[in-house]
């Protein structure tokens, strides 16, 4: 499953994104997850699940746009979770908006 | 006070979002995240040139250390770089910015941001004359006054060809942005006129119906460029001068008077600072901003020291860098800091302990969003005043000459106090502020921290 984490400059969600897989590999669960910064993000392609930063949630419309016609859900992360880094949380966020 | 909450959430937060999703803003804001590294490295080029210890130049410890181990001409190697990059700073904007507006609307990016090019060099005047007549004197009384034309100048310049980087640095920032919005819009809105659309008999390849298509609003916009320059932007045209100059008079000079009041000084913080308060991304929204109106300045500082002239510019994209925002927007540095001294909440505690090591680069969405300070009442007042008071101290500091005007662009991640440092061109009395205003955003900070310490006892 491939979460791509989306903010500013793809700095703070690359801190997330550690988090994330630490809790990824301690379930054994395979995922590629990666931060990346809004410009270069909406080029992306075959992604299962984008997740937002709250502090950018204003780009939600623009990237559904791209995003949902290609079959990839779309969701702004949780702000407590994200202001905690709490991985395992995110993780299951990206879980669930897949199903 | 929920009123006011209410008011800022329904009504000033979706305006806010919205800009900061507009397709030309984002295109600009794109465009100079794509050169970020070009500018960073061209500044750190300057500076490596002109870092002086002492004021003195020719006595000064550094550059005669620089001189010794590297020989008279160690400059050429930072002039390099800096040739090839802020010297032409505007070029790759005019590409740039067209490149992203076209994608933004599915038309053809790369040929948009061609055109755009072709556009800004089609207005470039190619006379350059060095007998105190002309074009480049016309340029240089306009947009550089009292940059000297070298003796020898007149070797080798023709009355047609020349191209002088006068017209490509970053003071013609504004010519280039307008340029490339304009040739981007007219090119999607001509791509998609059925007028132009060439229809070719079936068996012809549609790859080649296509290349015809593509060709026309690329021919009509580049006469419709050649006519602007020809009745409007000559010596003979409405204007009597080139482009560059009529923008620069009009549009840059004005902008930038404004940009370096302390009243804009003030208000680009704040704006930013609310939207944050809201858990929007404030620095990201007024971004287009800082990047179009205070790097020119830091390079206009730059260009000014390096001329041997005073820097002017107070208000500068490094200035905010380093004495602002230090820890990330709210100087949230601060914030962790009067935590671990004072605070006796443990979520606090916990919050602060984790952000130390982003927030040494300025990265603070763990405390924003953590603590939380996002619609926080109680964080709000000093989460607001921090920022007004750092650039107030900030802003006086260096308008008495205390401190020297901001000349380097710096890295946004760049360490507290290091950043103040590097900003100011290598000063101690830059690193001094910093640490002065990390001070200052303490002592605000701390009383806060203490209330929130009493609001958990109550509980």
């Amino acid at each position: 499953m491939r979460i791509m984490l989306v903010c500013s400059a793809g700095m703070s969600t690359s801190m997330l994104v550690t988090k994330m897989q630490k809790a990824a590999a301690e379930r054994g669960f395979s995922a590629e997850i990666f931060a990346m910064a809004e410009a270069d993000a909406k080029s992306q392609k075959n992604i299962d699940v984008v997740l937002l930063g709250p502090q950018v949630r204003f780009l939600l419309a623009q990237l559904k746009g791209i995003f949902e016609p290609q079959g990839t859900p779309i969701e702004v992360i949780d702000s407590i979770n994200y202001g905690t880094m709490n991985g395992n949380a995110v993780l299951d966020q990206a879980i669930k908006l897949k199903k | 006070m929920n009123g006011f909450m209410n008011f800022m959430e329904t009504k000033f937060v979706p305006v806010a979002a919205r800009i900061g999703a507009q397709r030309h803003l984002v295109a600009i804001r794109d465009s100079f995240a794509a050169i970020m590294a070009l500018l960073i490295a061209g500044s750190m080029a300057v500076l490596i040139n002109n870092l002086q210890i002492t004021a003195d130049g020719a006595t000064d410890p550094y550059q005669v250390m620089m001189k010794n181990i590297f020989g008279e001409g160690f400059k050429a190697f930072g002039g390099n770089i800096w040739w090839g990059t802020f010297a032409v700073m505007s070029i790759f904007i005019a590409f740039l910015v067209a490149y992203n507006l076209a994608k933004s609307y599915d038309a053809p990016p790369l040929q948009a941001g061609a055109l755009s090019l072709a556009v800004y060099f089609l207005f470039i005047p190619q006379a350059i004359t060095a007998d105190g007549s002309g074009l480049l004197n016309d340029f240089i009384a306009k947009v550089a006054p009292g940059t000297a034309i070298p003796a020898d100048f007149a070797t080798g310049v023709g009355a047609w060809g020349n191209v002088n980087w006068g017209f490509l640095n970053s003071s013609n920032l504004f010519a280039a942005l307008i340029i490339a919005i304009v040739v981007a819009e007219l090119y999607r809105l001509l791509l998609k006129s059925k007028y132009l659309v060439i229809k070719m008999p079936e068996q012809v390849p549609p790859a080649v119906a296509k290349s015809f298509t593509a060709l026309l609003p690329s021919m009509i916009i580049l006469a419709l460029a050649s006519w602007t320059q020809m009745f409007i932007f000559s010596d003979t045209g409405l204007f009597g001068t080139n482009v560059f100059a009529v923008i620069t008079k009009f549009v840059s000079a004005p902008i930038a008077n404004v940009g370096q009041s302390f009243g804009a000084a003030l208000f680009l913080p704040l704006f930013a600072q609310v939207l944050w308060f809201f858990g929007i991304h404030g620095s990201n929204i007024i971004d287009p901003v800082m990047q179009a109106v205070f790097v020119p300045a830091v390079d206009a500082n730059a260009a000014a020291l390096a001329a041997g002239l005073p820097a002017t510019n107070i208000v500068t994209k490094s200035f905010f860098d380093a004495f602002v925002n230090m820890g990330g927007s709210g100087a949230t540095i601060a914030l962790i800091a009067a935590i671990l001294v004072a605070s006796k909440r443990k979520d606090y505690r916990m919050t602060a302990g984790m952000s130390v090591a982003p927030g040494l680069f300025n990265i603070n969405e763990s405390v924003t969003y953590g603590l939380p300070i996002v619609l926080n009442p109680l964080m709000f007042i000093p989460f607001i005043l921090v920022p007004l008071v750092l650039t107030t101290v900030a802003y006086l500091a260096t308008y008495i000459g205390l401190v020297p005007e901001t000349s380097v662009i710096i890295p946004w991640v760049t360490p507290p106090v290091l950043s103040g440092f590097l900003a100011t061109g290598g000063s101690i009395m830059g690193a001094a502020l910093s640490a002065l205003n990390f001070g200052i955003a303490f002592v605000i900070y701390l009383p806060f921290v203490i209330a929130a310490n009493k609001g958990i006892e109550r509980q």
